[in-house]
């Protein structure tokens, strides 16, 4: 078992790796295609060439390319991610704060695309062919249609100005009370979740219903097993895969996602810091930003195939 | 194929709905009964006959915004289907024949850009290349470019390795009719699929831009810009987003619709589907 999990581990990382290396560099390479420099930042437009130049090679930039990516490439191996152009201040430590934030949301709404895809999609593959069926993948099907900022604003509509059940905006620190915390985080969380639940439902119902198909789901019926024992010996573990994978590849969505509903919602996150940043022309900390949202997306990836590895039996066998 | 998808029900549907936006797109703006950019003492008006949809916090016809909108919104999104297809399709169809080098490369460029955070990385690119429209397509489409790429190669993949394209190629038929012959018809079906998922998707991302105000300068009306200023005045006019939000929902949907419309008519199953209405069709005629 430990044996086979450390493959799956590396061939995992041996995918990851690569695709860490590119992004870096794409997040990197935008400084040049993006010809912005801090001494606009710092001088305004009407800054004579001396100025810029000096600026410039204060902080490092009239080395060559290769140069500036090494350095910057080690320093990010070493946790650094420099410093904001826009106010000096170091740019990890601006990022965890907003980072709490964004994980928060993005991780509820993981939670609830979790609950509620599984729930709705082994219901829907339980109760295949019956009205409950198509009603689920009815729903399903409405609410993939549906972008986060129109979940969002119909759920301030509906419950922050109508109903008046839970705040219309802000984010309050968990350290302030639970209650309020979830409060806080409930609206913008189902608005993000929509798009996850709905994929995963209708990926576990495929998975489940052809995993019902099989010879050995029929012979385990004829051997007398109760259907309990079938759905959750035979039938989910060999129908789960195709969702799991969905649910990882979700993630960067959800992360990504949480740019709008922070907006919609008021929350100082991940998001708002990078539209905040990317609009200033504050270039260091939007490459900081991409980073640690590259990282996570990665980190969750190696865990999602980690689960893959252990839970369902084909993917255990490299298939 | 635009008959037998036409043939559908839900293809008919996803037509229509199509139709209807992009004429809206071509004439909204010539339609608009104001100024879209001129406001008015009137702010926050109900609907009423000179308003139809009401004003908005500057007192502007709301109508005339999405109206004079619907361009921005709607070419956007085709824009970045077409930068996809391109960035996506090209590189997936060589893939197959340059090598491996190429071919490796270009599948880790692939892996890279879908396990990125989609939008913070359309947010951040867009905003920092200049923030304008060109940028927001271009960004966009090559974010969703990988989808393509992983089609058209497979789609390549089967057929340039299979029996009957090498027998044809061993009894001395030309590359050219081939690819006309054999290629095209396997490769275009998951491609015509892939468009219509992307137009969607592509659609939901512009407009997600556009209500963070990403790509467009703040006067400019598109229907994400028009839902995002709603936003701020919901204890007035609590009812303000339908509008915006129908128009939103209804396109993201029709293409949907179109896509799997497709895919019903492509591939074998889609053909014996129809094949068997004709059938039917035939026999209740005779």
């Amino acid at each position: 078992m430990t044996r086979r999990l450390l493959s799956g581990f590396a061939r995992s990382v041996a995918i990851f790796v690569p695709v860490f290396l590119v992004a870096t560099f794409v997040t990197f390479a935008l400084r040049a295609l993006s010809g912005l420099s801090p001494a606009h930042l710092q001088l305004g437009e009407s800054a004579t060439p001396e100025a810029v130049a000096q600026i410039e090679h204060q902080w490092g930039l009239d080395r060559p390319f290769l140069t500036q990516y090494l350095d910057w490439f080690g320093d990010l191996l070493a946790g650094r991610l420099g410093t904001s152009w826009y106010n000096g201040a170091d740019i990890s430590r601006l990022l965890v704060e907003g980072a709490v934030v964004s994980l928060s949301v993005a991780g509820l709404a993981l939670v609830l695309g979790v609950v509620f895809g599984f729930g709705f999609g082994v219901l829907a593959a339980v109760r295949r062919t019956t009205w409950v069926d198509r009603a689920i993948t009815g729903f399903m099907t409405f609410i993939s249609v549906m972008p986060s900022f129109v979940v969002g604003i119909v759920l301030v509509v509906v419950f922050a100005v109508g109903l008046g059940w839970f705040p219309s905006a802000g984010y309050v620190p968990a350290e302030r009370g639970l209650g309020v915390w979830l409060a806080h985080l409930v609206l913008p969380a189902i608005a993000l979740s929509f798009d996850t639940v709905s994929d995963v439902a209708r990926q576990l119902r495929a998975g489940l219903v052809a995993a019902y198909r099989e010879n050995y789901v029929t012979g385990a019926v004829v051997r007398g097993l109760g259907p309990r024992r079938i759905f959750l010996r035979h039938v989910l573990r060999n129908g789960m895969g195709p969702a799991l994978t969905v649910l990882g590849m979700k993630f960067p969505n959800l992360l990504g996602g949480a740019v709008v509903t922070e907006s919609i919602f008021g929350m100082a996150g991940f998001g708002k810091f990078a539209a905040d940043s990317a609009q200033r022309g504050d270039v260091p900390a939007v490459q900081g930003v991409l980073v640690v949202s590259v990282v996570l997306v990665v980190v969750f990836n190696l865990l999602v195939n980690v689960i893959l590895v252990r839970v369902t039996p084909a993917s255990a066998r490299g298939v | 194929m635009l008959r037998r998808v036409l043939s559908l029900a839900s293809g008919r549907i996803a037509a229509g709905i199509l139709t209807f936006i992009v004429l809206l797109a071509v004439l909204g703006p010539l339609l608009a009964p104001h100024d879209p950019l001129e406001g008015g003492v009137d702010v926050l008006a109900a609907p009423s006959g000179s308003h139809w949809l009401g004003t908005d916090y500057l007192g502007r016809d709301v109508l005339s915004r999405l109206l004079d909108g619907s361009r921005v919104s709607v070419l956007g999104s085709v824009q970045v289907a077409l930068v996809a297809l391109v960035a996506g399709v090209i590189p997936g169809i060589l893939s197959v024949y340059l090598g491996t080098v190429f071919e490796w490369f270009t599948l880790r460029l692939a892996d890279t850009l879908i396990a990125l955070p989609f939008l913070v990385f359309a947010v951040a690119v867009t905003a920092l290349l200049g923030n304008g429209i060109p940028q927001a397509m271009l960004t966009v489409g090559i974010l969703i470019s990988p989808l393509f790429y992983r089609v058209s190669r497979a789609a390549t993949l089967s057929v340039a390795r299979s029996p009957y394209v090498e027998a044809a190629i061993i009894s001395g038929a030309s590359i050219g009719w081939v690819v006309r012959r054999h290629v095209w018809v396997k490769v275009l079906p998951p491609i015509a699929v892939a468009l219509a998922n992307t137009a969607g998707v592509g659609f939901v991302v512009v407009s997600s831009l556009t209500f963070l105000g990403i790509g467009v300068q703040p006067p400019a009306p598109t229907w994400g810009g028009v839902l995002a200023a709603d936003l701020g005045y919901l204890s007035f006019r609590p009812w303000a987003p339908l509008v915006p939000t129908a128009l939103i929902m209804a396109t993201v949907w029709a293409c949907n619709l179109l896509a799997d419309a497709i895919r019903d008519v492509s591939g074998e199953a889609g053909r014996a589907l129809l094949n068997s209405r004709a059938v039917r069709r035939r026999h209740v005629h005779s």
